[in-house]
């Protein structure tokens, strides 16, 4: 350090500045703080333990045929019918993965494609593109996004439909920091600008992580008056709860909605429950037979409007190799 | 900002990318991974259902 700086004029000036830094950042690297995950992963744990990612009614059938494993190579073909509120489809799906690079695409019956490429620069920094190509004009979506995620802190930028002539889209800046072992802190904005005119957001965010990583709880307020605050708990080795209260208070609207839910993971099988403010009961039990067959029911029932859904489905996976075969070799990380 | 000329070439540029994306873009993953697969697996799995 002493050498540099008396052999580069540049060094020497800047000297002071540089010891500021590093004394700054050695201060900063003392606090011993850890990454706060990803603003878009903010609620991950409680979407898991949630159902309603996974509800699904009718009757469906996934049929998935691992082809490779290293790099990981997949193709899927999913059917689904008499669904109250889809029209039967049809899905052809198409995954390769390797440690660096995830590419994934998806058309269904009608023709629209869903596609996504990640690139991993390196395991911190990632580099995502989004498209979603559809025959009818105006359905059309592109979205270019980089994850970057520091030893204490996780930034993202996103791009929505950019628009190359005039600049046009929508733009998302987040910033996550960590604040003390538990807390971490962050806002999110966002950059509107369609045909001349521009309009800017910013939500805030706040998470809290118990020291045993064994309770989250997070909590979202958008300007336009939304708050959303989550709570997820491991109650045991096997079993998940979580808490989801959505407030609106907008001079037009006011709303809230509470969402309660638990997740059983025994060895064969998953079981989901759900409770909700606005009536709604819902489980789902994903049971597996094989290692390669497993069988899904469904159900919910809206107490206040009376009305009932149920669902029910196979996911059936083959492969080239045996089980065993499979076994021994470790998946690929993928960036995600 | 680029002349009107170049708006409309550049937005037909996207527009020819995008149909190109919208056609070869499951038809690339399954050339990458029909290529790059170890053991590289036969065609008629690859399609079939039940195969």
């Amino acid at each position: 350090m002493a050498s540099t700086s008396s052999s580069s004029p540049f060094a020497s000036v800047a000297s002071p500045l540089t010891n500021v830094y590093d004394r700054f950042s050695r201060w900063r690297s003392a606090l011993g703080l850890s990454n706060p995950g990803t603003v878009e992963n903010l609620t991950k744990e409680v979407k898991s333990t949630h159902l309603t990612n996974f509800f699904f009614d009718g009757a469906r059938a996934d049929l998935a045929k691992n082809l490779s494993v290293l790099p990981l190579f997949q193709v899927t073909h999913s059917f689904s019918l008499a669904s109250q509120t889809a029209p039967p489809t049809y899905n052809f799906g198409a995954v390769f993965a390797n440690n660096s690079v995830l590419l994934t695409g998806n058309v269904d019956s009608e023709g629209n494609v869903n596609g996504r490429f990640n690139h991993g620069w390196t395991a911190t920094s990632v580099t995502k593109v989004q498209a979603q190509l559809s025959q009818q004009a105006g359905h059309n979506m592109i979205h270019l996004e980089h994850d970057y995620q520091g030893s204490d802190y996780s930034v993202n930028f996103k791009a929505l439909n950019p628009s190359p002539t005039d600049f046009g889209g929508m733009y998302f800046a987040s910033y996550l920091q960590s604040v003390t072992k538990n807390l971490a802190i962050g806002f999110e904005s966002l950059h509107h600008r369609a045909s001349g005119m521009t309009d800017t957001s910013t939500s805030y965010l706040a998470k809290y992580t118990g020291s045993n990583k064994d309770w989250i709880a997070t909590a979202q307020l958008q300007p336009s008056g939304a708050l959303q605050a989550t709570y997820w708990q491991k109650l045991g080795d096997k079993v998940e709860a979580a808490a989801d209260l959505h407030l609106v208070n907008a001079p037009q609207r006011r709303d809230a909605v509470a969402t309660l839910g638990l997740k059983y993971d025994l060895r064969m099988s998953t079981f989901r429950a759900q409770l909700d403010s606005t009536g709604k009961v819902s489980a789902l039990l994903e049971q597996r037979f094989a290692p390669t067959f497993a069988f899904l029911v469904s159900g919910e029932i809206d107490h206040f409007k009376n009305a009932a859904r149920v669902g029910m489905g196979v996911m059936i996976e083959s492969g080239s190799m045996s089980p065993e075969e499979m076994g021994m070799q470790p998946p690929p990380q993928p960036p995600v | 900002m680029p002349s009107e000329e170049n708006k409309e070439r550049i937005i037909r540029v996207v527009e020819f990318g995008r149909v190109v994306l919208h056609y070869g873009w499951i038809p690339f993953i399954i050339y990458v991974g029909y290529t790059r697969s170890n053991p590289q697996p036969s065609l008629i799995k690859l399609v079939s259902p039940l195969a």
